[in-house]
C-alpha cells in the first residue's frame, strides 16, 4: 500500500514597521531612496554611539499581540544577535531572544481552523548587500540597517500552501488594519521564511525540516510550500533522509535549491542588550491601546453583513482595508442604504482608487457629497451612465461645489416633470401620423422606434423610464 | 612647580584680571612641552585651543555676566571619547585616522559652560589594561619619573593632571580605571555611580560597567565639573533621571560610619607602606568620631573572577562593529570574505584586546554560557546585594585604591593575570555600579603615590566627595 504524506508548516514572518524613524535612532524609515541617504553615525554603528528606543514601535508590538490575542510580556527585553557580515554594521543585531514582546495567539482562517503563533518579537532590520553589480566588489546599502522590525514565528500548524497563502493575506488585512505596516510583500514590507517538513497522515512526529528563506511573495511561498513538500515525499521514497537545509525557492521554475551559504552551524552567542534597560510596559498603555483598536476585518465583515444587510462578497471587499470601510461608515452616516453604497464601492470608488495608486481617503471629497450625488442617481435626477462618466469626475476635480449644482452645469439633470414628456410626445407621435397608425394597427414593435425620436428630442433631459412609459400611455390611448 | 590652582581661584584670578587665558594656557602647554617624554597626549589642540582662550578672554572683558560655570577651566580628554571632527582611536590602530562626527554629551556640556580642551590623552587600547601600556602609542609613564607605569587605563588622564598640563581630565572607568592611576599618580579620581553621566560619545568596553569619571587636583574641582556632566541624557538609555545634587558644596564630615574588611587590610599582596597608611587613617578617623568596623565580605576571591568573564563577553560584543567595511584600518591583504575580518581585525587589535575578545566570545559561546557568563551573572547580583544592604548600615566602604605601588614599564608583560588580580580592590564599585573615588593617601620612601578609596551608596555622590574633601585635610 502507497503511504500518504501530510504536509507540516510553520512561519516566521518579517513586518517592517511604517514607523517615521528607525527602530533605534532618528534617521528616516523610508523605502526606495537613494543608497546611505538615511543613516547616521548610530546606524553607522561609529565608535561611541548607542541605541535609543522607538516608543512607536513598541506601541505597534502591543497593537498586534492585542488583534492576535497574544500574552504581553509586561517586562521584556532587546538581547544582541552576533554575527559579521558587512550589512550588519554593529557586528550584532538587536532583537529579542528569551522574552519577547508577547508570547501566544492565534489567527483564524475561513475554515475556522487556528494557526497559533509562537511568540512575537522586535528586532531591527540589516541593511542590504547587493552583489551583482560588479564581479569583485560589493555594494551595502545601510538604509534599512536599523528599521523596525516584528518577527511573527507560528507553531507549525500550516497543512498546505493554500492555508499559507491565505494567512498571509490575512495577516497583511491586520497589519494594514493597525496601520503599524503597509504589509506590502513586493517591496520587502513583509517577508517569511516558511519551514516545510512532511509526515506520513496520522502521525504525530513531524520530521526533519527544510527552511526556505525570504519569500517576497505569497504566490510564490504557496508554490514553494507545494514543491518543497512533493520532492521531500520523493526523495523519501527514494530512501533518501531529509537533512535541515536552508532553501531558495526560483520562482523562474517554482523549484527550491539549497542557499550558496556555507551552512556552518551559527552560534549566535545571544547577550542581553547591556545598552537597552528592560522595556517596562504598563497596564494604562495598554488599555489606552486596547481603546483604540479598530474593528478587526473579520469582526467587521460580521457586521457589515448582519447589520446593514450586505452580501459576503460586499461585506468582503468593503472590510478589506480599513481605507476602504472607514470612508465607509463616513458615508453612511448621511446615505443610510447600505446596499447601493457598497455597489458605488465596488463599482466606482475602489476601482478608481485602485487605478491610481491612491489611498481612498485621500479622495478629496467630503462623505455627504457622495451622499447627495447617490441621491441624485435614486431619485433619477441623473442617469447611472451621466454620474458615473460626468459627474463622478467633476467632482474630483471640483470638490468643493455640491453634486447637484456642478450637474446642473453639466446639463445631465433629468427631468421627471410630466409636462416635458407630454410635450415631447405631442411633437413625435405628430411628426409621424404613418407609424401611429401602423402602430395602433398592431405594428408594437414600433415602440422602439418612437422612444428612440423621443430621447433624440428630449436631449438626456427627460427620464428615459418615465418618458416610455407615458409614450405607451399616449399610443395606447 | 607652584601648587595648582581650584578652579574657584582661577576664575576670580580672571575675573579680578590678575590672570589672563592666554597665560593659563601657555603655561599648561609649556607644561605639555616639558613632559613630552612622558606620551602624555596622543594629539595636543594647541591652536584650537588657543583660540578659544583668546575668544573666552574676550568674553570675560566684554560679557562677565554671561560666563558659563566651568569657563577657563581646561580639560584633557583620554583617547575614548568623541569630540565633533577630531580624531578618536582608543588609542588602537583598528580606528586609525578615524574622525568622529558628534560630540560626546559630557564633553558637550562642559562646552556648553565655557570649559575648555587642550587635548586627548593617551591610555590603554580600548580602555583594556591598568598599566597605559596597552597602547598603540607606546606607553604613557608616571611623572614621577623612575620608569614606571601611571596606571591605566585612564594614564595619560592622570599623568595630564599631575604633570600640571590641564585642571581637570575626563577619564573613563571600567574597572578601576580612573581611580587606580590616580592612586599611582598622587592625584584625586573619581567614577560616579553608573548611569550618572551620559556614556553617549564614550567608546564602549563593557557597557553595564563603563562610566565615565574625573581626575583632578582638588575634590572641590571635581564637585564643581560632576556638577555640570551629570544628568539624563535622550541619547543614553542607561542614564538616570535622578536629580543631581549640588554636588560643590562640600561640607566637612561628621559621625561617619566607614566599612572596610579584614581579608582586603590583610590581602597577601598588600605594600606595607599603604596597610599601615591605611590604619594610621584608621585612627585618625576614630580620633575624629566617625567608626570604623571591620565588616565581613565573603565574596573578595570572586570579584576578580567575575568582573573579567562579564567584562570580557560585553567587550567581545561591543568591539564587533570594527570591521574595517564603514571606517577605520582594513587590511590590504583581503583575498576573500573571511580575510575581511579575520585579517583587518589581527591586524588592528593589540594583544591585550585581542585576549579580551577571544575570552569573551569563549563565555558566551553555546554551551559554556551558562558556565561562565550566567554564572557570573547571578555572582554579580550576589555581591550587589550584599554591598547595598552593606551601605544601608554604612555610610562607606573604606579600602586602599590598590595593593601595591606603580610598577615599572615592562615588568609584567608575560603575567597578564597579575594585573588582572590588582584590579581586586577597583572592580568592587563597577559590579555594583556604585560610586567611588580615591584620594591620595601618601607616597613611600622613594615618592611613590598611593591613595585610599571611599565607596558610597547609589547617586550619594554628594556625601562622597564630602568625605574625600574631609579627607584632603586628614592625610
Amino acid at each position: 500500500m502507497e503511504q500518504s504524506w501530510e504536509t507540516v508548516v510553520g512561519l516566521e514572518v518579517h513586518v517592517q514597521l511604517n514607523t517615521a524613524t528607525k527602530q533605534f535612532c532618528g534617521d528616516a524609515n523610508i523605502f526606495g531612496e537613494d543608497p546611505n541617504l538615511h543613516t547616521s553615525s548610530i546606524s553607522l554603528a561609529h565608535p561611541g554611539t548607542l541605541p535609543n528606543i522607538n516608543q512607536t514601535s513598541i506601541q505597534s508590538a502591543i497593537k498586534l499581540a492585542l488583534a492576535i490575542g497574544a500574552e504581553i510580556n509586561y517586562e521584556n527585553r532587546f538581547d544582541r544577535k552576533h554575527y559579521f557580515y558587512a550589512d550588519l554594521p554593529k557586528g550584532y543585531q538587536i532583537t529579542q531572544d528569551n522574552l519577547p514582546i508577547c508570547v501566544g495567539g492565534s489567527l483564524e482562517l475561513d475554515s475556522g481552523k487556528k494557526i497559533r503563533f509562537h511568540h512575537v518579537h522586535m528586532e531591527e532590520d540589516a541593511g542590504k548587500s547587493i552583489h551583482h553589480l560588479d564581479d569583485k566588489a560589493s555594494f551595502i546599502d545601510l538604509n534599512r540597517a536599523g528599521v523596525p522590525l516584528l518577527e511573527l514565528v507560528t507553531e507549525p500548524d500550516f497543512r498546505s500552501g493554500d492555508e499559507v497563502l491565505e494567512f498571509i493575506s490575512k495577516l497583511q488585512q491586520i497589519v494594514r488594519y493597525l496601520n503599524i505596516s503597509d504589509g506590502n510583500m513586493e517591496q520587502g514590507s513583509l517577508r517569511c521564511d516558511c519551514n516545510v517538513s512532511v509526515m506520513p497522515v496520522g502521525s504525530d512526529t513531524y520530521g526533519e525540516r527544510c527552511e526556505i528563506k525570504n519569500m517576497n511573495s505569497k504566490k510564490f511561498a504557496k508554490q514553494a510550500v507545494e514543491y518543497e513538500s512533493k520532492r521531500q515525499i520523493r526523495a523519501i521514497a527514494n530512501g533518501e533522509k531529509i537533512t535541515m537545509q536552508t532553501l531558495h525557492f526560483d520562482p523562474s521554475n517554482g523549484t527550491t535549491t539549497p542557499t550558496r551559504d556555507k551552512e556552518t552551524a551559527h552560534d549566535y552567542r545571544y547577550l542581553p542588550d547591556p545598552d537597552l534597560p528592560p522595556i517596562l510596559i504598563t497596564e494604562d498603555l495598554v488599555s489606552e491601546l486596547k481603546t483604540k483598536m479598530p474593528l478587526m476585518p473579520e469582526a467587521l465583515k460580521a457586521q457589515l453583513m448582519v447589520e446593514h444587510k450586505l452580501s459576503s462578497e460586499q461585506a468582503y471587499i468593503i472590510a478589506s482595508s480599513l481605507d476602504s470601510s472607514t470612508y465607509f461608515f463616513e458615508i453612511l452616516k448621511s446615505h443610510k442604504k447600505p446596499k447601493p453604497l457598497a455597489n458605488f464601492f465596488i463599482n466606482t470608488l475602489i476601482p478608481y482608487a485602485k487605478a491610481n495608486e491612491i489611498e481612498i481617503s485621500a479622495i478629496n471629497v467630503a462623505p455627504n457629497n457622495w451622499s447627495e450625488y447617490l441621491s441624485l442617481i435614486e431619485t433619477e435626477k441623473v442617469n447611472r451612465k451621466d454620474a458615473s462618466d460626468k459627474l463622478f469626475p467633476e467632482m474630483l476635480s471640483k470638490p468643493s461645489v455640491k453634486p447637484l449644482q456642478l450637474a446642473e452645469g453639466l446639463d445631465i439633470i433629468q427631468s421627471n416633470n410630466p409636462n416635458i414628456n407630454d410635450q415631447i410626445i405631442s411633437e413625435v407621435l405628430a411628426a409621424f401620423p404613418e407609424e401611429v397608425k401602423k402602430y395602433k394597427g398592431g405594428k408594437k414593435a414600433l415602440v422602439g422606434f418612437f422612444i428612440g425620436e423621443a430621447m433624440k428630442k428630449a436631449q438626456g433631459k427627460a427620464n428615459p423610464k418615465t418618458l416610455k412609459s407615458d409614450l405607451i400611455k399616449a399610443l395606447s390611448s | 612647580m607652584q601648587s595648582p590652582q581650584s578652579i574657584k581661584s582661577i576664575q576670580a584670578g580672571l575675573l579680578d584680571g590678575s590672570l589672563k587665558m592666554e597665560t593659563r594656557v601657555d603655561n599648561h602647554l609649556a607644561s605639555i612641552k616639558k613632559s613630552e617624554d612622558l606620551n602624555i597626549y596622543i594629539e595636543v589642540f594647541e591652536e584650537e585651543i588657543r583660540k578659544a582662550a583668546e575668544e573666552l578672554q574676550e568674553k570675560i572683558n566684554t560679557h562677565p555676566d554671561k560666563l558659563g560655570k566651568l569657563f577657563g577651566v581646561v580639560f584633557s580628554i583620554k583617547d575614548v571619547l568623541c569630540y565633533k571632527d577630531h580624531k578618536v582611536t582608543a588609542a588602537s590602530k583598528i580606528l586609525d585616522g578615524f574622525e568622529s562626527q558628534f560630540t560626546a554629551t559630557a564633553i558637550q556640556r562642559i562646552l556648553d559652560e565655557d570649559g575648555l580642551i587642550i587635548g586627548r590623552t593617551n591610555c590603554d587600547e580600548f580602555a583594556m589594561g591598568s598599566s597605559n601600556e596597552n597602547s598603540v602609542y607606546g606607553a604613557c609613564k608616571n611623572g614621577h619619573g623612575d620608569n614606571r607605569v601611571p596606571g591605566g587605563s585612564s594614564g595619560g588622564a592622570a599623568v595630564s593632571v599631575q604633570m600640571h598640563t590641564c585642571d581637570v581630565a575626563l577619564g573613563t572607568d571600567t574597572g578601576g580605571s580612573v581611580r587606580q592611576p590616580a592612586a599611582f599618580c598622587g592625584v584625586v579620581g573619581m567614577k560616579p555611580t553608573y548611569g550618572r553621566i551620559s556614556r553617549y560619545g564614550l567608546i564602549a568596553y563593557a557597557s553595564s560597567f563603563d562610566q565615565l569619571g574625573l581626575l583632578g587636583h582638588h575634590t572641590e574641582d571635581i564637585a564643581t565639573v560632576l556638577e555640570v556632566v551629570s544628568g539624563k541624557d535622550s541619547f543614553d538609555a542607561t542614564s538616570s533621571n535622578t536629580p543631581v545634587d549640588k554636588y560643590a558644596d562640600l561640607q566637612a564630615i561628621e559621625n561617619k560610619k566607614f566599612a572596610y574588611f579584614n581579608e582586603v587590610v590583610n590581602h597577601p599582596k598588600l605594600n606595607e607602606n599603604i596597610k599601615s597608611s591605611t590604619f594610621d587613617l584608621f585612627g585618625k578617623l576614630k580620633e575624629k568620631g566617625h567608626t570604623v568596623d571591620d565588616v565581613e565580605f565573603e565574596y573578595l576571591d570572586y570579584l576578580v573572577p567575575t568582573y573579567y568573564v562579564l567584562t570580557t563577553a560585553e567587550a567581545s560584543s561591543n568591539l564587533s562593529r570594527y570591521d574595517g567595511v564603514r571606517y577605520g584600518h582594513r587590511s590590504k591583504e583581503i583575498k576573500s570574505f573571511n580575510d575581511f575580518y579575520h585579517k583587518t581585525r589581527t591586524e588592528g587589535f593589540g594583544l591585550e584586546v585581542k585576549r579580551r575578545i577571544m575570552l569573551g566570545t569563549f563565555v558566551l559561546s553555546s554551551g559554556y554560557y551558562d558556565a561562565y557568563y550566567s554564572k557570573a551573572q547571578k555572582v554579580r547580583n550576589k555581591i550587589s546585594k550584599a554591598i547595598t544592604k552593606m551601605l544601608e548600615e554604612y555610610d562607606y566602604i573604606i579600602m586602599p585604591t590598590t595593593t601595591d605601588i606603580a610598577w615599572e614599564i615592562g615588568a609584567f608583560d608575560k603575567d597578564p593575570v597579575s594585573v588582572y588580580l590588582s584590579d581586586v580592590f577597583t572592580v568592587l564599585a563597577n559590579l555594583c555600579g556604585l560610586p567611588a573615588v580615591s584620594v591620595p593617601l601618601g607616597k613611600d620612601a622613594n615618592g611613590h603615590s598611593y591613595g585610599i578609596q571611599l565607596i558610597s551608596s547609589k547617586y550619594n555622590e554628594a556625601k562622597l566627595l564630602n568625605a574625600a574633601f574631609s579627607f584632603q585635610n586628614i592625610t
